[in-house]
């Protein structure tokens, strides 16, 4: 995949936080420019409300990309229902699916929104799978 | 902003967001395609990722496809199936006054909205030539799949586009001339520049 510019790290990314500057919250970094700069795809979880079906799709997705040599993380924030993520659905969904649970970074909009965006950069660059892992399947 | 006022809603090709998605050597980005989201952002547009079709039923390691290789009845009722997932949402929008539009990835099999790729000769052993399939004027086959849902709904057809990403050679200054003006025209067309109250 010599000519391909996939990043191979992907994050699960509440609603709130792609379309938080329509939803009125100054205070959140902006996530969507932070992944961007770091590489990261973005696979978007639907805002509150009972998606059953959608999450289960999201799940069949991420089941694919853990499998096969992707880092997935999810990004929550503090004050949203589950922090965002649907988690007590999506969460059973993943192990079903034989996935080892994301680890989860959680954003704090009731904190200064650069020193929250220094803090998921930092989450960001600093997680990947194991070099082994990436060797196996990144060629 | 009053909380009821009509938004205008993006729905976006999944791979947008997520270059992760494409098929091998399709991918032009590490992760987010930035200018398609900085055009939709600049003018005011939330962003609602619809799910990838191919990923999900063929897989990440799949082998390039064209549109004749997915027109099964296999794949055809499983794009229904996500479109049927996604379609809540979509409603939900409508139904409350905001402007949707679709942005689908041209060339695709399945997501593009003005072209699609086409080569009725395709199958057996992956050894085909570089660009031996032809780009042709006609939707992807999710695309296809998913406006049939929608107006199973009753909903009205969204205006469409698609970047144009799987077009044989990827021009990304065309591609964004092309998005823009596809997104100016409908701010033209909706008296958004100082008349409509609800735009921002």
């Amino acid at each position: 995949m010599s000519d391909d510019a996939r990043g191979w790290r992907i994050a699960l990314v509440p609603d709130a936080l792609i379309n938080a500057p329509a939803r009125a919250s100054p205070a959140s970094p902006d996530v969507l420019g932070v992944l961007e700069q770091n590489g990261y795809g973005v696979l978007q979880l639907p805002p509150p409300g009972e998606h059953r079906r959608l999450l289960a799709v999201i799940a069949d997705q991420v089941a694919e990309y853990a499998h096969h040599g992707y880092a997935v993380v999810a990004l929550g924030v503090r004050g949203e229902a589950g922090d965002g993520l649907h988690w007590r659905r999506l969460a059973p969904l993943l192990r079903r699916r034989g996935v080892t649970l994301p680890p989860r970074h959680i954003i704090r909009p009731d904190l200064d929104a650069g020193a929250e965006g220094q803090r998921l950069a930092a989450f960001l660059t600093g997680y990947d799978l194991p070099l082994e892992e990436q060797r196996r399947w990144r060629v | 902003m009053d909380q009821n006022a009509p938004r205008k809603v993006a729905l976006i090709a999944n791979c947008l967001l997520n270059q992760n998605a494409k098929v091998c050597q399709g991918a032009h980005y590490r992760g987010v395609v930035s200018p398609v989201v900085e055009a939709l952002r600049r003018r005011g547009y939330l962003l609602q990722q619809l799910p990838c079709p191919e990923l999900a039923f063929a897989g990440v390691r799949r082998w390039w496809a064209v549109y004749e290789q997915y027109d099964t009845p296999a794949y055809r009722d499983h794009c229904r199936r996500l479109a049927q997932a996604i379609a809540p949402l979509i409603e939900e929008y409508l139904r409350r006054g905001d402007e949707v539009i679709l942005i689908g990835l041209d060339g695709s099999p399945s997501t593009g909205v003005r072209f699609t790729s086409s080569a009725p000769d395709w199958g057996g052993r992956p050894n085909r030539p570089q660009d031996d399939w032809q780009i042709v004027p006609h939707r992807g086959i999710w695309i296809e799949e998913l406006e049939a849902e929608l107006a199973r709904r009753g909903l009205p057809p969204l205006p469409a586009t698609g970047w144009a990403l799987d077009m044989g050679r990827f021009d990304e200054a065309g591609s964004r001339r092309d998005l823009e003006e596809f997104l100016d025209r409908r701010e033209i067309a909706a008296g958004s520049h100082g008349e409509n109250p609800a735009d921002p």
